[in-house]
């Protein structure tokens, strides 16, 4: 009895410290400032076990039973204490408040556990031993504890399936302790059946940790989360509510239901109306068809070719009934024929030529996206373009990161078309930038040849786009160019500026 | 009632506890547990989960040659103008320029099962790569047969109006170029630049200023101090001398006593010449730095051409029109003179059969190593036949589920760290213009430069596929922690006499003037016999012969 009772107190430490290490994981991870959080976490914990040593005073009688009743208690808020942080952080407004609570009455609870055992094991040893051996058993669990937890399981289990596990350790010291006082616990069928209900949620947790992360992910996210998957080349998501549809690849937001309208309309309409009878039009980019969707408002298309990365997004947008219901059910439509490729080495390869070629890449964040902006690509898309043809570049904003947009604009001109840039603004997005390449000088369009039903464009609001203000003028100029990459480091300096200014 | 534990108690305990069976259950049934486990395994016994093999020029064939068997019943026998020997840089260089100037009846014969050498390409699913040389500088004016060569390929695309060359820029070395890895973290270039102590920064800038005077020199002759190929140099003896010192002891009497500036030039040495500082003449170290004076429309100075299958490329492109010349496989065993002209006997490895050439001229486009044995005792020199020595290399093409990123700047072109023997390691996607995530091939450049030529040879063949695929892994992790959970695969390819050294006295001494010699009607074509092993040298001397040879015939 005397040794089964120091073993619990061995692994009650040890789980003790565990909640503690992880509740000051949390912290720093969701609030940042790690030395704030873990000082902070530590304290209150510390403070709260004081609580908890001070109030096991006013526990008289049955002893053993209370002791049970504190493990299930740890067991179930220790070993939930890692999912409810996550879980909650979006949902409420204090989330400290949640933190401190929750750290309070573990520590409280994990407070009450030493001095309840020093008095149950009291009538079986001698003061000295007792003192001794249960400090002893308690630090060597805390020691162990420090270490498995950056070492093993951070790595290897994560938080949360760490908190269910040890929360499982702590029903398992209730269940045992019920059985070595059989004879004297009261209640002992109704204990027995609470724990074993209790390690059916941990192991449940425990087991469903991934679905329940993918719930916190969700909760990253304004709006709930419709779709998610994860394809080789990004994470996408969809979120939406009854108003508002939001995709967003590997996080970032690709468009919002309310306004992308503005982004789409802008970005076709100003080359699109100017052309004479458009017929055949390339989309690099643009897997959610949206694009395409304004393209085929003009009746002269004959074909538009869409070459995307990306099966798994092009596979959403063609099959997915909110979305088709978005585009339009455009990228089914027998004008259109969509392309599995890197639009690169596709445009190298293609004998097509086009009146329009859209191009609506992501952001020049990296220097694989850098190639996709660079002059020799530009130079690739001219040989495709129709002598007539336009360019439109999506080239990210004039307003966040004025040198990149000038940096699209002034490598597109040095390839040798004439440029025009422009730009709208999109709430999603802010103020968005848009270069029009031209072989001949470019003439905006009559009002008459825009179609019937856009809520953005026409022919006021395109010449409005044209004008820049003076804060959105560059300040440096580059080519981007294959072996220099300018503008990814353009884009990289200023965006983080606008970052760490806000 | 009291009962005491006694300390070997309270270890049986400990060893019994319940949470260690629980842990030790949970290791060896989840699948996280055997990743643990397997990891732990790792590092403490090395077995490789990904396949090694070992590749490599044919050993045991070349090794052939130093047999008594140099000929057997001849099966067949023909008859060309030229016979080229080797089919590396050198041979298809001159076999280019006989073609170019209308002779075509010629034939090449190579050792291995494909041309190419030193710039030999491999392929596997993920990409091409290179098994040696990877790249050549954008060309200098003087480097004509290069400039022509890029021209017809349309590397070179055109001249801007400042007669500028304008390069293909697929092929020019896309950024980021280059990144060092040193004090925990990679940043860009290969220059040591963080955290530097004033004496070490003002090292390295009086050191590039000094290469940048040597660049921009020309000798009492008119002719640049440092040209490629080099044949092309001045022969002012205030540069030439510098031939007579090694590249350390000029660096001590210039007093360049820092570390990053000495591991620099160190490391370049390394790698263009395998060879420590300690070995490499002066004249030679400082030609890698003055010699590169190209320019381009469309690029900075001295930026450098490079493809995912390496100068694999450039043979590609060589041996295209050379389909009716070319014979692989097949091993030169004998040259001798009959009728007034050479009769080249050699061994087809396949059929084990042996047949002959009788031609007019014979190139030797091999190392001299090779030649040597080969040139027919009537024309064998009165003095002692010349041979210079060649460094080992190890090289290794790994394949990555993907590259990892690495502390601190992002994974270049070439990507080198402060502590390693080795060169680092060469992403061949890196020209690729995809945006896709996928599995790389990076070849990794280990010079045995630490040990005499021979020694390192020795260690080179001794150590097993395991211990070099193990050493390799170990060298890597210190710059990706984890990146031996990457890999694929891991190939490698010994180069027992990877590249010729450039020692003290070798670049402008007598016994490499007598090695362009030719020796009656054979003729030599390689690198070594500019001391220094690149595209340029071995073009130059392969175009050179073909040029004699034609001139003779006339």
């Amino acid at each position: 009895m005397t040794y089964a009772l120091l073993i619990t107190v061995f692994v009650i430490s040890t789980c003790g410290l565990v909640y503690e290490l992880i509740a000051g994981t949390i912290a720093s991870y969701l609030l940042g400032d790690s030395i704030t959080q873990f000082s902070t976490v530590i304290g209150v914990y510390l403070f709260s076990m004081g609580v908890g040593s001070f109030l096991s005073k006013y526990i008289e009688k049955n002893i053993a039973l209370t002791f049970v009743q504190v493990e299930l208690l740890i067991g179930l808020i220790g070993g939930a204490s890692a999912t409810l942080l996550f879980l909650m952080f979006n949902h409420i407004d204090n989330f400290r408040i949640l933190l401190y609570s929750l750290v309070a009455i573990i520590g409280i609870l994990v407070g009450l556990e030493i001095p309840l055992l020093m008095r149950i094991l009291q009538q079986r040893l001698d003061f000295k031993d007792l003192v001794s051996q249960i400090f002893t058993f308690d630090y060597v669990g805390a020691l162990l504890a420090s270490l498995l937890f950056p070492l093993l399981l951070v790595p290897y289990l994560g938080l949360m399936r760490t908190s269910f596990l040890f929360g499982l350790f702590n029903l398992g010291v209730a269940l045992w302790t019920i059985h070595l006082f059989r004879e004297e616990l009261p209640w002992r069928n109704s204990l027995r059946s609470t724990a074993f209900i209790l390690i059916v949620v941990l192991v449940s947790g425990f087991a469903f940790s991934d679905r329940l992360m993918g719930i916190a992910e969700s909760a990253t996210y304004q709006d709930p989360v419709i779709y998610s998957t994860t394809t080789p080349y990004q994470r996408i998501v969809l979120t939406g509510n009854s108003k508002d549809l939001r995709l967003f690849l590997n996080g970032n937001l690709q468009f919002s239901s309310r306004d992308e309208y503005r982004y789409h309309e802008a970005l076709i309409h100003p080359a699109m109306a100017s052309l004479n009878k458009p017929q055949d039009i390339l989309v690099l980019g643009g897997g959610d068809g949206l694009a395409v969707r304004e393209i085929l408002k003009y009746p002269s298309v004959r074909s538009v070719t869409l070459v995307d990365l990306d099966k798994a997004m092009t596979d959403l947008f063609k099959s997915q009934e909110v979305l088709t219901r978005l585009n339009q059910n455009s990228l089914n439509s027998s004008k259109v024929k969509v392309i599995i490729d890197d639009a690169f080495v596709w445009l190298r390869s293609t004998p097509q030529k086009f009146d329009l070629a859209v191009i609506d890449f992501p952001d020049p964040s990296n220097y694989s996206l850098g190639k996709l902006y660079s002059d020799t690509f530009y130079r690739a898309l001219k040989k495709v373009m129709k002598p007539e043809g336009l360019i439109v570049v999506q080239s990210t904003s004039p307003f966040y990161a004025k040198n990149s947009f000038w940096c699209v604009d002034k490598t597109i001109a040095s390839v040798g078309f004439n440029t025009t840039p422009y730009h709208a603004y999109v709430p999603a997005f802010g103020d968005w930038g848009y270069v029009i390449g031209s072989l001949a000088p470019f003439k905006t369009a009559k009002q008459e040849h825009y179609p019937t039903g856009l809520r953005y464009i026409n022919s006021d609001t395109v010449d409005q786009m044209l004008c820049f203000a003076p804060d959105m003028l560059p300040t440096i100029t580059s080519v981007n160019k294959l072996n220099n990459q300018s503008l990814v480091h353009l884009f990289e300096s200023e965006w983080s500026e606008y970052v760490d200014a806000h | 009632m009291s009962t005491p534990i006694s300390r070997a108690a309270f270890l049986k305990l400990l060893a019994a506890l319940g949470l260690s069976a629980a842990t030790a259950k949970f290791l060896a049934e989840s699948k996280i547990g055997r990743e643990w486990l397997s990891l732990l395994q790792q590092s403490t016994n090395f077995s490789p989960k990904f396949s090694c093999r070992i590749l490599g020029p044919s050993q045991k064939v070349g090794h052939l040659l130093r047999g008594k068997q140099k000929a057997g019943p001849i099966s067949n026998s023909r008859k060309a103008t030229v016979t080229i020997i080797g089919g590396g840089i050198a041979g298809l260089s001159a076999a280019w320029w006989l073609k170019k100037e209308g002779l075509t009846d010629f034939v090449l014969l190579d050792l291995e099962p494909v041309v190419g050498g030193n710039s030999v390409a491999g392929k596997n699913q993920i990409s091409a790569f290179p098994w040696g040389a990877h790249y050549v500088p954008i060309a200098n004016s003087e480097s004509k047969y290069v400039r022509q060569l890029f021209e017809e390929l349309k590397i070179i695309q055109g001249y801007d109006a400042s007669a500028e060359p304008i390069y293909d820029e697929l092929m020019l070395c896309h950024q980021p170029q280059d990144r060092l890895f040193k004090d925990g973290s990679f940043h860009d270039g290969l220059v040591p630049k963080r955290g530097l102590q004033k004496k070490e920064s003002d090292d390295i800038s009086r050191f590039f200023d000094q290469m940048i005077s040597f660049r921009q020199a020309q000798g009492s002759d008119g002719q640049p101090a440092f040209a490629i190929p080099l044949d092309l140099s001045s022969q002012d003896r205030q540069f030439t001398a510098l031939d007579k010192i090694s590249m350390a002891q000029w660096l001590k009497d210039n007093q360049y006593e820092t570390k990053p500036l000495l591991w620099y030039v160190d490391y370049c040495c390394r790698d263009d010449y395998g060879s420590t500082a300690e070995f490499v003449s002066a004249w030679a170290g400082i030609h890698y730095f003055a010699g590169r004076r190209g320019t381009a429309a469309n690029s900075e100075q001295n930026a450098v051409l490079t493809w995912p299958q390496g100068n694999g490329f450039l043979v590609e492109k060589l041996k295209e029109p050379l389909s009716d010349n070319i014979l692989v496989n097949v091993l030169a065993t004998e040259l001798k003179e009959e009728r007034g002209k050479i009769l080249t006997t050699y061994l087809n490895t396949q059929s084990n059969k042996f047949a002959a050439i009788e031609s007019d001229f014979v190139v030797l486009a091999t190392p001299r190593f090779i030649a040597n044995r080969l040139v027919p005792d009537y024309v064998q020199s009165p003095v002692p036949e010349y041979v210079p020595t060649y460094a080992p290399w190890m090289v290794a093409n790994i394949s990555l589920r993907q590259l990892p990123d690495g502390q601190g700047a992002l994974p270049a072109w070439d990507n080198v760290s402060y502590y390693s023997q080795s060169l680092g390691y060469v992403v061949a996607n890196h020209q690729e213009i995809t945006t896709r995530f996928k599995p790389t091939v990076i070849t990794y450049y280990f010079p045995l430069s630490q040990q005499e030529p021979k020694l390192a040879r020795k260690a080179l063949y001794a150590a097993s596929t395991e211990e070099w695929s193990k050493s390799i892994v170990k060298d890597l992790e210190k710059m990706h922690p984890g990146i031996g959970n990457e890999i694929i695969s891991i190939d490698l390819w010994p180069w027992g006499h990877g590249m010729v050294r450039p020692s003290v006295g070798e670049i402008w001494g007598e016994s490499r003037q007598s090695m362009k010699e030719p020796r009656g009607n054979v003729f030599f074509a390689h690198s070594d016999m500019s001391g220094i092993s690149n595209f340029e040298e071995a073009q130059y001397h392969g175009v050179e012969a073909a040029k004699m040879i034609l001139a003779r015939r006339t």
